[in-house]
């Protein structure tokens, strides 16, 4: 189990869940990154990520995407 | 239904789904904008007639959900079961079906009467991606109609489908039921305990029994204050009782659930054809979010775009460029036939009309001082602030429609981190250079409440084009060597941008405990052309929203200072040194001693910056005016009779202490609150006064040392 923010850029993963409170996990699901989404990094330095999920590109800040929990594919 | 009732359509789509766009296109203008009740949401309305019927469109927030984790959420859900609403518009991107239909599927949920538009159909089509319209309507039971905003495509088919779902002919007769596998019998259970105390019988009841198993706050609260403690315990047991014995989150089943549903649609209905255009990112696209390159280019856009937009304005920086080079007369030009240098010419000719023909017409002194001392130049200086503003707009509205914003307020956000701010914090501060006003009201780009309310109070102290010009004028007065001036201004600019930055940071450590910088999560849309039209649709929705709030205070407060000017404890006063704000100018003239400025010079300072509470404008213009007007501005000034020690120190205090009324107004507005508002005041006049002292007494310390 590793979190999102660990993964270089290219690579997909699934998402396992989210680990953050209530408000937080709640969006981050209603914004698609539900179990079982694939996830994919576009981009990540030392500043935010980028993930593509669903079709639409979104950045995360580092804090947010260590919170979601995922599974490298390929 | 009568031929002559309004269909009201509620408007609902995720952030960047072009709901704006889509929502000036439908009703040509935005027709009334206000805040929903008891928020600071914004809520816009519009009109349209069409096959005979007048259609009022209310525009809800751009939202992922409406669960309740945000006030925008708990404001759209509580419009679509007001029962004001006929038919629900809820816009799905084309362009990512896999995300937008989401929210579609969670108002179907909650009512039947919806209508499906799908937007951005043109750049759907060159990226490949077909939606089978047919099979979407079929599986979603409502009408759902492709449409392209800029090309005007699918408009009326979509109006057509509005009134038929408001008159009934189309569409659902119940809401749409999403298959939530185990938890079904749970939530049978809740229905019929909502139905046994007929609870919320304004919401689809399935609807409030799901929400309620997720543990929706705002529907507990709304039970709560119904009197139904003994069913919210009830429901909580069960919860507890559920979670315990599946080992599950009832709510990331709930939104899992949903979007399987969503997915299994999307499956059927979209089909995803290669082209050429999907799409390799442009190499402006790879830089703005270089971790190396990134911020300094996006910086750089932003500042490009904001000088042009001062230039325009007021001149600056284009004037003192061409001054310094040798040009001045060019510089003058330059200034004189800027926007505001022209309005201001418009409003001293039509000041001195207005004066001759009342004293003609024999008016009373007093009525003819009102208008052509105190209404004329408030409406005049509203009219002043106008271009700025939008000008500011234009350029903020590009650099936003054409997807560059986003993208820088990613490249900064690690620096912002450290103030206590997130990336996005970055437009309200770079606004604040040109005016403090609307840089308060774009607190709202913020989901962080806290976030929110550390721009609303830091914003004010960053020095904007009204203080520029005081700095300039005193500057250029006091200091004689270019290089002097230079490091006068620079150096209060890092003051006053450093204090910004410092008075976030304790805010958000001291007053709300948060030991982490705000969570950035944030769509990030491509990067393309802006348009024309979107862009004067952004900016004059923003220019004439400040029009209307921040220009009635205005001009009543302009008014207000007038009286203050004008009048004495016996009536009319014959000079300005008899009127109340003389008087008040001469009780606080003793503090002044704390500078070392005493006697006339004290209370002529103390007065001039009474003025400048008011429009900081008005400061150097007051200094004129208290000398008899005959000298010239810089000859004013230096009437004064300050070190130059003592004259930075004053524009220290100057740039620090409260930017206008005007900001104080914003501040208000955006707040809610009176006590926020008169803390920020304090605030800013006790760090103004702290600061500038410091600055005064260092210098004095090392000019001993030195000498």
């Amino acid at each position: 189990m590793i979190s999102l923010e660990s993964l270089p850029p290219g690579t997909r993963a699934r998402i396992l869940g989210v680990a953050g409170g209530y408000g937080l996990s709640r969006r981050l699901m209603e914004m698609g990154f539900t179990p079982g989404t694939i996830v994919e990094v576009v981009n990540s330095g030392p500043g935010p990520l980028l993930v593509r999920v669903r079709g639409v590109v979104i950045a995360l800040g580092r804090g947010v995407a260590r919170k979601i929990i995922v599974q490298p594919i390929g | 239904m009568s031929e002559k009732k309004v269909i009201v359509v509620a408007v609902a789509g995720n952030p960047n789904v072009g709901k704006s766009t889509l929502f000036t296109i439908l009703t040509g203008e935005i027709a009334h904008v206000a805040n929903w009740p008891g928020t600071t949401v914004e809520r816009k309305e519009g009109f349209r007639e069409y096959r005979g019927k007048k259609i009022r469109f209310v525009d809800l927030p751009g939202t992922y959900s409406i669960s309740a984790t945000s006030p925008e959420e708990i404001v759209a859900r509580e419009y679509i079961v007001s029962g004001e609403p006929d038919v629900v518009l809820v816009l799905v991107d084309s362009t990512a079906p896999e995300r937008t239909l989401n929210l579609a599927i969670q108002v179907l949920e909650l009512t039947p009467r919806v209508v499906v538009a799908l937007t951005k159909a043109d750049s759907a089509h060159s990226l490949g991606i077909h939606i089978h319209v047919n099979k979407l309507e079929e599986k979603l039971g409502v009408p759902v109609v492709l449409v392209s905003a800029l090309e005007g495509t699918g408009l009326r088919e979509l109006l057509d489908a509005v009134v038929d779902v408001a008159e009934g002919k189309k569409g659902r007769k119940k809401p749409l039921k999403v298959n939530y596998s185990w938890l079904e019998p749970h939530i049978a259970e809740v229905e019929s305990l909502l139905s046994k105390y007929n609870a919320l019988p304004e919401y689809d009841r399935r609807w409030a029994a799901v929400k309620l198993l997720e543990g929706d706050l705002r529907l507990e609260e709304i039970l709560e204050q119904r009197g139904f403690e003994k069913l919210i315990e009830e429901i909580r047991r069960l919860r507890t009782a559920i979670t315990r014995s599946t080992g599950k989150d009832i709510g990331e089943h709930v939104i899992t659930s949903r979007f399987n549903l969503v997915d299994s649609i999307a499956r059927e209905v979209v089909v995803r054809v290669k082209t050429s255009a999907v799409s390799e990112e442009s190499l402006l696209e790879k830089l703005l979010i270089h971790p190396v390159y990134g911020p300094p280019l996006g910086l750089l856009v932003l500042l490009l775009a904001f000088t042009a937009a001062f230039a325009l304005n007021t001149g600056f920086p284009l004037n003192i460029l061409l001054d310094f080079m040798g040009f001045s007369e060019a510089a003058e030009v330059v200034e004189e036939y800027s926007l505001s240098g022209l309005i201001d010419t418009v409003f001293n000719y039509l000041s001195d009309i207005l004066r001759q023909i009342m004293v003609r017409a024999k008016l009373p002194d007093w009525l003819v001082s009102l208008v052509v001392d105190g209404i004329v130049p408030g409406v005049g200086s509203v009219l002043s602030f106008f271009p700025l503003i939008v000008v500011i707009y234009i350029a903020l509205s590009i650099i936003e429609d054409s997807g560059i914003g986003p993208r820088i307020a990613v490249s900064v956000n690690r620096f912002f981190n450290y103030f206590g701010l997130s990336g996005k914090a970055i437009y309200p501060l770079i606004i604040g250079l040109g005016c403090n006003v609307p840089a308060v009201m774009a607190s709202r780009a913020s989901i962080e409440e806290e976030e929110r309310r550390q721009i609303i109070f830091s914003a004010p102290i960053i020095p904007c084009q009204a203080r520029l010009l005081v700095i300039l004028a005193f500057t250029t007065a006091y200091f004689t060597s270019p290089l002097h001036q230079a490091f006068a201004i620079v150096s209060i600019y890092i003051i006053a941008i450093f204090l910004t930055l410092l008075t976030s940071l304790l805010m958000r450590a001291l007053r709300f405990k948060k030991k982490e910088p705000p969570e950035l999560i944030l769509e990030i849309p491509p990067i393309h052309k802006p348009s024309l039209k979107v862009v004067w649709w952004l900016t004059w929705d923003y220019s004439k929203h400040f029009l209307r709030k921040a220009g009635t205070i205005i001009v009543a407060l302009s008014v207000a200072t007038w009286w203050l000017l004008s009048y004495s404890p016996s009536g009319l006063a014959s000079s300005v040194e008899e009127s109340f704000g003389a008087i008040i100018g001469k009780t606080l003239a003793p503090l002044l001693a704390l500078y070392g400025i005493y006697g006339e010079n004290a209370w002529k300072t103390a007065f001039a910056l009474l003025q400048g509470f008011v429009a900081k404008e008005a400061l150097v213009e007051t200094i004129a005016v208290m000398y008899g007007g005959t000298l010239s501005t810089r000859e004013a000034l230096l009437a004064l009779g300050l070190t130059p020690l003592q004259a930075y120190s004053l524009l220290v205090f100057m740039t620090l202490y409260v930017p206008c009324l005007a900001t104080l107004a914003a501040i208000f507005f955006e707040s809610r609150s009176l006590r926020t508002t008169i803390f920020a005041t304090i605030y800013m006049v006790a760090l103004a006064t702290v600061v500038s002292l410091t600055v005064y007494y260092t210098g004095l310390l090392l000019q001993t040392l030195v000498s």
